[in-house]
Order: C-alpha cells, then structure tokens, then sequence
C-alpha cells in the first residue's frame, strides 16, 4: 500500500490523490515484525506486524498470548485495511454546514482545540460550571479509562456512557451479583455445555469460542432461534422463541430441585436463601411441560437436557456474550448462573472460574471536587445500573424529553459511533442535534462524526501504543500494544490529543470554577490560586506530564521488573513463567499453563446470592422468576425481528472495511424459505422491513435455518455517512427499526422484541 | 521433499480468515472471485423443525491440490507451468498467456486470472513470500482459529502432517491418477 501526499480532506474526495493498492505481496526479505494488540474487536487478540519499507504489509498471530492462542479472525486479518482507509479522517475537522450533511472545513489542532474551549468556556457558565453537562462516551476499546480520569475525574463530569447498556451489562452484573464475580467460563475443561443465545462461533472470536471450535470431548447443546453456525455445529440444538432462555432455565432448576440432582454440598456451604428459592419454583410449577408452553421446545428434552446436564462431570451452562435480548435478560442469567452454581462448577474445572489476574497498578492523581457538578440521572428508577457504563436510552429519552435535572449541552464521544449503535436512529439523531457542542474522536468519518461540530482524528491501533493491559483469570497475562508505525496523516494517539486539550482548557475553566464555585473561592482566599489550582488537582494535564511509553514503562519495571518490560515490547505478551511454563502442542498450537498452575481454583469461600433483596425496593422479582409480560407473542402477519452478526463484520467499525467487503459484501435479512415461497421472495430480492419506529429496504435471504415468524439481520450495515465510501448505503441498519425498550436492572436496551411487517419491493 | 497439507475440516466454521490472510500475504487482488482459497458451503436439507445438521458444512476444497500429476501441467501450450521445490505446481508468470486453458481443466477450480500479473494464478502454500522467508507455516494455516490446516513436508516421516496421516482416516479429492497432496481427514465426532 503507497500513499502519496493528499492534500485534501474528505468532505471533498475529487481533489484526492493517493495512490492506493488493495493489497501488498509481502517480499522474501527480512523485515521487522513489532508485536501489537488488535482493536478489530472486543477479544485484543495478539500479532504481529510485518514492515516492509515503513508499510505493514501483514498481520501474523502472536503465539505467546493466552488469549487469541495464536490465531487472528478474518476481522483481525484485516486490520491493513483500517491503517490504509482511503476514507479515514486524516485532520482535525470543523463544520461548516448543518449537522449531518458532512460539509467541513480542515482546521489546524490548535485551531480545533480553541473552538472546543471556547464552547465548553460558554457552556459552562451558563451551566454555573455544573460540569455534568458535559457528556462524554467511549465504545470499548483501550484508553477508555483515560477518557474516564480525563473528563471524569479531572473535567468532574458525572456523565459517563459506553457499550454496556447496549451490550451484555445485564449479564456481567447477573453474574457479578450472584457470586461476586463476572467469572470467566473454562469451555476447554468442560464436558457438557449449553449456549443460551450465543453465537460463539460467529459473533466474535474468543477464547472460549478458539476452544469452542475445536471441542470434540463434550456434548454441546445450543438454545436458539437460528441455525447459526454455534447452532448447526452442536450435538444438540433447541430452537427456542425469543425471550423463552428463562423459562428453559427455570424448568431446568426445576427438575434439579424436584429430583434432588443438585450438589448438596456446595449449596450448604456456599449459598444464601435457598430454601426460599427452592420453594418458589417448586411451588410456581415450573415443569418441563410449562416451560414446553413458553419456549416451543419438547418438553421431554428439556427434562432430558437438565438430568444430563447434572449429571456431568464438569457440566457448564455458557454465560454468553451478546446484547441484550429480552427484558427478562437478567432474570435469565441470574437463573443460568444459578444452575451452574447449584451443579457445583463455580471456581473449578470446566466451570466459572474466578482465577487470579494479574495486577497492575494505575498512577494516582488529584481529582478536584467541583461543588456545583450534578450526579447523574440517567440510573434513575434502574434498580442496579453501572454508573461506569450508564443507560443510553434512558439518558437520550431524559435529554430529548427535557426531563433531566439540568441540561446535558455538550457531547465528548470517542470510538463509539452512537448513531448506528443504539435503538431509534432518528432519535439519537435528535438529540445529538440538540446538544451545543459535539465532539467526536475517532479514526473513521462514521454516522456519528458527520453529526460532530468537531471531529479530532485519532491514529488507528497500529500506529500507538498504549497502556498495557492484564488479560484473563485463567490463564493471566499481560498485553502491550507496541506502536508499528507513526501516526498517518495529521492523526494523533488519545492521550497526546488529551494532553493538548487539557493544556488548552486549563486555566479557562478554572477561571469559570473561580466564579462560582464557593470551596474553590475559599481554598483561593486560604491559599492563593496557584497553590488553590495545585492542592485541589485542576491541572488536567498532570497524567500526561510523562509520555505514555513512560508510563507503561514505570508501570511494568515497578510491579514486574525489568525482564518483564524488555519481554512485552519484542513478543508483546509477558506473565510470571512464561518461558517455561508455555509449551508447542501440535500444528501451531501451545499450551500457556501447565495444568497444575491454571487457575482454577482461587475461591473456597465464594458466596451464591440467590435472593437480590434490593429488587424488590424496584417492583422487580428478587428470585428470578417468569411473569406473564414475558410470553412471546407476534401478531399473525408480523415476524419477530432478531440481530445478531456477521463474523466477518464487529458492529459498525469494520462497515468500511475494503477486505471484508470483498469477503461478506452486505447483509441480507434471514426469511424461512416457506414463508418466502408464499410472499414470492426470492433471494436477492429487495423487501421492506417495517416497525412502529421506521422501515428500511435490505435483500432477502430465504433459508430453512430461521423459523417461520422470525426475521434476523445482521448488525454493522447500512451506514448514512457518505463520506464511508465503501459503506454508505450499504445494507441496512438494525437499530433504524429497533424500538427503544429498556430491561429496568441495568437500563439495557433490549434488541430482539420489535414485532415488524414485510412487503416486497424489489426483484 | 513432497509438501501437502491436511484439513481437519470438522472443525471448520467458515470464518474465512484464511481467505484474508493469504490475500494480505501473497497480495492477491481485490474482488471475490479473486483468490487462492475458498470455503465451500453445504445448504443443510430439511425445513426448519426438521433440519439436517452437520458439522462438516464447510468444505475448504477450492484451492490446488498439488497433484503429483496435475491437469493443468500438461495442458499448457507455453509450458509456464513446472514442478517447483517440495512439488508444488509452479506457473511462471511471464510466459502465461492466458489461454485459459489450465483453469477450464482443473476440477477444483482452483486458479483464477490475476489482472495485475496477467496470469493463471493459484496457491504456491506461500512458497514464494512465507517458505522464501524460512517459514514453515502457511498464512492460511497459521491464521486459523480452529487450527484446521495442517503443512508440511510428506516425506518426513517425523512432520505433523505425516504423524496426523497416520494416526487418523482421512480421503482425497481424487480424479483418477492425479494424486492430490491435500488430505481431509475424516471427522471424529458424529
């Protein structure tokens, strides 16, 4: 791939000239090959990158990490093409149209950055330096943290929002509130597992779905509406109605009640309010044949399923990765980690593992405490939430409505395009438009950028490095993305964009703090404003009077010394042993850990909360239990819209990917082959997909893989930025349809009960 | 030195990362049907409450089979096509014409027509970029997440694929004397 110089910028592609190869023939020469994270995905999984004549020409698996197991997916295969986007933003940007019409100007940093202060300057007086009404988001990804101690902990805005409530939240706190750990699942080491929901195979490349796929020694059921490739690929598959996991669950304790097949030992030793739970489900009549009813599935086999499910050695009820389905989601998981609990496999082999991460120190410093920065709001009336991921639909709903506490006036979102990524498209589009001041800091011109009033480019995974990261429970180690080449364009890592930032707003908004905040007025008239500023931590760019690769640097020599830090920059992965302890298996496969040194066992003293008494306080079940809302229900005519992915796509980020268009060119909407046959769809054909939020136009896939109410198409499609060029009107998007409900434990979005009609538009 | 290369194709899910990373490693150009590999896909039969499932549904049997007597050798009319190191079935770039004819004869369609090099091209098992290199390993097999590929020198008795062919049943894509070097070995779990 060669680039010449391009002078322009995107908002106008005709005076665009670079030259630009799809690919690049790696040679027979040497070349330097600098280990590095991927960002492609949730996993980070390890490679490393081969450089040619300052090009990366490929991307190879890191067989020193645990936790990719020396592999990369198609995803990670194909994170040249996000370094070479032709379209990715190369220079700090300003609008100059109205939001949504990508009409921008090309800015010079400092120019950028002067018209942010003077924003957020203005803002924040009318706000009386109520910090909180400055937003700010981040999608998952590295450095979310410094986003957080940046505009959290030194800006002192209380509102903070990522994935989690559009994504698993409810899962990870189920867990986390049941036995005092999200837990990790040990897929290898178990020989009976069910999947709820969870496309392991196909969703995104994991650990547990490496071992997943080479699994011969247990038998593997899979619970689902689809058959996905997890699915096809199973002993076992039940095809399930949407939302019907918890009434499988709870036939399943049912059962293990009924006939005693739970482990009586570890239910007296570890868990709280059992009797109660017991008596609840026995008495609900929560038997196979009822759960027959809510489910669809035979009775018999999940009579069947529960009985060898208890009686297998390591049995492991897969805690599940994916978004939100169903209101009843926590409910679900709660009642699934239950069952594993009562089966006995929590914090042993083939079970949930609580393991030993491996630590690593953060530095601390000074936060202020502004006094007129409001909490958030957006948890209200939530019975749990994560004030680290917050409810987007709620904040959006409380925002849009103007029925917030104070007004929200400006947006800081990094790496999360919230346009394509939550329920209600249009209304996200509302409330962006009616903030101030929008930010976005990204590598892509996404949906959400072209609704930015200032768009800062970021460099993409390979051109920084960042904080070293601690993987796994397990199998621990550490992680360090290295930098493989220097910043393209005019594009900058996160922490020098914040160190320029915090420069920049410093003293102006310690000079709006001196107006109206009383302590700070106090500590002035005590101290004097220059040791007020030092004493209270107003200095926002304190983290960064050291460069990232110090830190990373202090962080790693202070807590594991010299060797450690020497590993982590020439293999990019380090934990205590690792030379002796990882050993080759067979065809480019190693073992990490030797067996007696996993770690399976870290927690004898772990509790089971079966009761969630705070639940109650919320009108919400403090056992989980089914309640009639729950039933599936779809008017004749209509069909179930259910999402999922693509394993060649992770949400909207790779939408513009050149490769994996090549590979998956759109997505098509999933329709049983004999209801297609009576509507005449033919594949390919064009179909209107309509909800009570929207309609959108996508191609038809008639297959017997999906049932007859049920329609799926894949999330990561149908961008509206025209500045995506590959992924501009391309397929369609989910969430333009998605109603925007809530579960009301996490403020969740749930995904997958939009009842939609379709009609034929197109052959 | 004879190489070949062994699918444990059960445990295959399609996830095309092969795909991609011969493409980035051997610069293979752009459009779907230009590549040296393919996952083949099986439509599973049965409606929806009575589908037949398999766990052999991916089938990565598009790409050259390195026969120990190819069809398209003998078909060339400018003999660009020779028998390289360890057996691979080599096709000279500068004396292709594109005649086609080597692509119409091979029954695993295994070639296609680079644009940029203007030849019949198809997979060398990277003998060219990664093997130059003093690798042992394919980009196709080293990428994998299910570790289906296994590569290596036939004639060594002590090579991986060499123990796998011994240990475990497996088939070859035969057409009468061709002898492919590809093997597929047999699943184990039903």
């Amino acid at each position: 791939m060669v680039y010449g110089s391009s002078s322009s910028l995107f908002a106008n592609h005709t005076t665009t000239s670079f030259t630009y190869t799809f690919t690049t023939k790696t040679s027979e020469k040497d070349a330097k090959n600098i280990p590095y994270l991927c960002n492609i995905c949730r996993n980070k999984c390890a490679g490393f990158a081969r450089v040619e004549d300052g090009i990366v020409t490929k991307l190879d698996p890191n067989p020193y990490f645990p936790k990719s197991r020396n592999m990369l997916c198609p995803k990670g295969n194909s994170g040249i093409q996000a370094l070479y986007d032709k379209d990715r933003l190369k220079y700090p940007l300003i609008r100059i149209g109205k939001r949504g019409d990508g009409k921008y100007k090309r800015v010079t940093w400092d120019e950028a950055l002067e018209y942010i202060k003077n924003s957020l300057v203005e803002i924040l007086n009318k706000e009386r330096d109520n910090r909180s009404t400055i937003a700010y988001c981040n999608g998952e990804g590295f450095e979310k943290e410094e986003m957080i101690r940046f505009f959290g902990g030194k800006i002192g805005s209380s509102n903070f929002l990522d994935e989690g409530s559009i994504c698993l939240n409810t899962r990870l706190g189920a867990y986390l509130l049941t036995i005092g750990t999200v837990g990790e699942p040990d897929v290898g080491g178990s020989d009976y597992i069910i999947f709820a929901g969870s496309n392991r195979l196909e969703s995104l490349v994991t650990p547990d779905s490496i071992e997943l796929a080479k699994k011969r020694d247990a038998t593997i059921v899979v619970i689902d509406p689809r058959c996905t490739v997890t699915a096809n690929k199973a002993d076992i598959w039940l095809p399930i109605k949407p939302g019907g996991d918890l009434a499988f669950c709870l036939a399943m304790t049912f059962v293990a009640l009924k006939d005693k097949l739970y482990d009586k030992d570890i239910v007296k030793k570890h868990f709280k309010d059992f009797k109660e739970y017991k008596e609840l489900i026995l008495n609900s009549g929560y038997t196979p044949q009822w759960a027959e009813t809510k489910t669809g599935i035979d009775a018999a086999l999940i009579e069947k399923v529960a009985r060898d499910f208890f009686n297998a050695q390591r049995p492991l009820f897969h805690p599940g990765r994916r978004s939100v389905g169903s209101r009843n989601d926590f409910q679900f998981r709660r009642a699934m980690v239950l069952l594993n609990a009562m089966a006995g496999n929590i914090n042993t082999k083939g079970g949930i593992i609580y393991g030993k991460p491996l630590k690593l120190p953060h530095i601390e410093v000074d936060e202020p405490l502004y006094s007129n920065s409001k909490d958030r709001f957006d948890l209200e009336g939530i019975a749990y939430g994560s004030a680290q991921a917050g409810s987007w639909i709620n904040f959006r709903k409380r925002v849009l409505e103007n029925t917030a506490p104070y007004k929200i006036r400006a947006l800081i979102a990094r790496k999360h395009n919230i346009m394509q990524s939550i329920p209600n498209i249009s209304k996200t589009e509302k409330f962006l438009e009616s903030l101030d001041l929008v930010v976005v800091i990204d590598t892509m011109p996404s949906d959400t950028a072209m609704m930015a009033d200032v768009i800062l480019p970021e460099c993409t995974y390979l051109e920084r490095e960042d904080l070293a990261v601690s993987f796994n429970y397990l199998e621990p180690s550490i992680a360090l993305r290295n930098q493989v080449i220097k910043p393209m364009y005019e594009s900058l890592p996160l922490h020098v964009i914040l160190k320029k930032l915090g420069t920049k707003l410093n003293k102006p908004l310690f000079n709006v703090s001196k107006k109206f905040d009383e302590s700070l007025k106090e500590d002035i008239q005590k101290f004097g404003e220059r040791e007020a500023f030092k004493r209270g931590g107003y200095d926002l760019v304190e983290l960064y009077r050291k460069t990232l690769q110090e830190r990373n640097r202090d962080m790693i020599v202070s807590t594991y010394g010299t060797e450690a830090y020497k590993t982590l920059k020439q293999k990019g992965v380090w934990y205590p042993n690792m030379k002796t302890y990882r050993k080759k298996i067979f065809n480019n496969s190693y073992s990490y850990y030797p067996e007696d040194k996993k770690k399976y066992r870290t927690n004898d003293d772990y509790t089971v909360n079966c009761k969630l008494k705070k639940m109650e306080k919320y009108n919400l079940d403090p056992f989980p239990l089914w309640r009639d809302e729950y039933d599936y229900h779809v008017p004749k005519g209509m069909f179930r819209l259910i999402t999922g992915r693509y394993i060649y796509y992770t949400q909207s980020a790779t939408s513009n990917n050149e490769m994996l268009r090549d590979i998956q060119s759109t997505n098509h909407a999933w329709i049983n082959n004999s209801v297609a046959k009576r509507l005449h769809i033919e594949l390919g054909d064009l179909i209107e997909i309509k909800s009570s939020v929207s309609k959108i136009y996508i191609k038809a896939y008639p297959t017997n893989k999906i049932a007859p109410d049920i329609l799926f198409f894949a999330h990561g499609f149908g961008e509206s930025s025209k500045e995506l060029t590959n992924a501009y009107g391309n397929g369609a998007s989910d969430n333009e349809i998605i109603e925007d409900k809530i579960e009301m434990v996490y403020g969740d979005a749930v995904m997958n009960e939009t009842n939609v009609s379709i009609r034929k538009v197109g052959s | 030195m004879r190489y070949g290369m062994a699918f444990d194709y059960e445990l295959c899910i399609n996830c095309k990362a092969c795909v991609v990373a011969c493409k980035e490693e051997n610069g293979i150009e752009k459009g779907a049907n230009k590549h040296r590999l393919w996952i083949d896909s099986d439509d599973l039969e049965g409606d929806y409450f009575s589908l037949q499932r398999s766990r052999t549904t991916f089938k990565p049997v598009k790409q050259c089979q390195e026969c120990l007597h190819p069809f398209c050798m003998p078909v060339c009319p400018v003999d660009a096509i020779t028998k390289g190191t360890g057996g691979i079935v080599m096709t000279d770039a500068k004396s292709c014409i594109l005649c086609m004819k080597c692509i119409e004869v091979c029954p695993y369609e295994a070639r296609y027509v680079d644009d940029k090099r203007g030849f019949a091209d198809k997979c060398i098992f990277c003998s060219d970029t990664r093997l130059a290199r003093g690798k042992t390993t394919t980009a196709c097999q080293i990428t994998c997440p299910a570790k289906v590929r296994i590569f290596g020198d036939l004639d060594d008795k002590d090579s991986e694929i060499s123990k796998i062919l011994k240990e475990r049943e497996y088939s070859q894509l035969e057409y009468g004397n061709n002898q492919p070097h590809l093997f597929y070995l047999k699943p184990l779990k039903k």
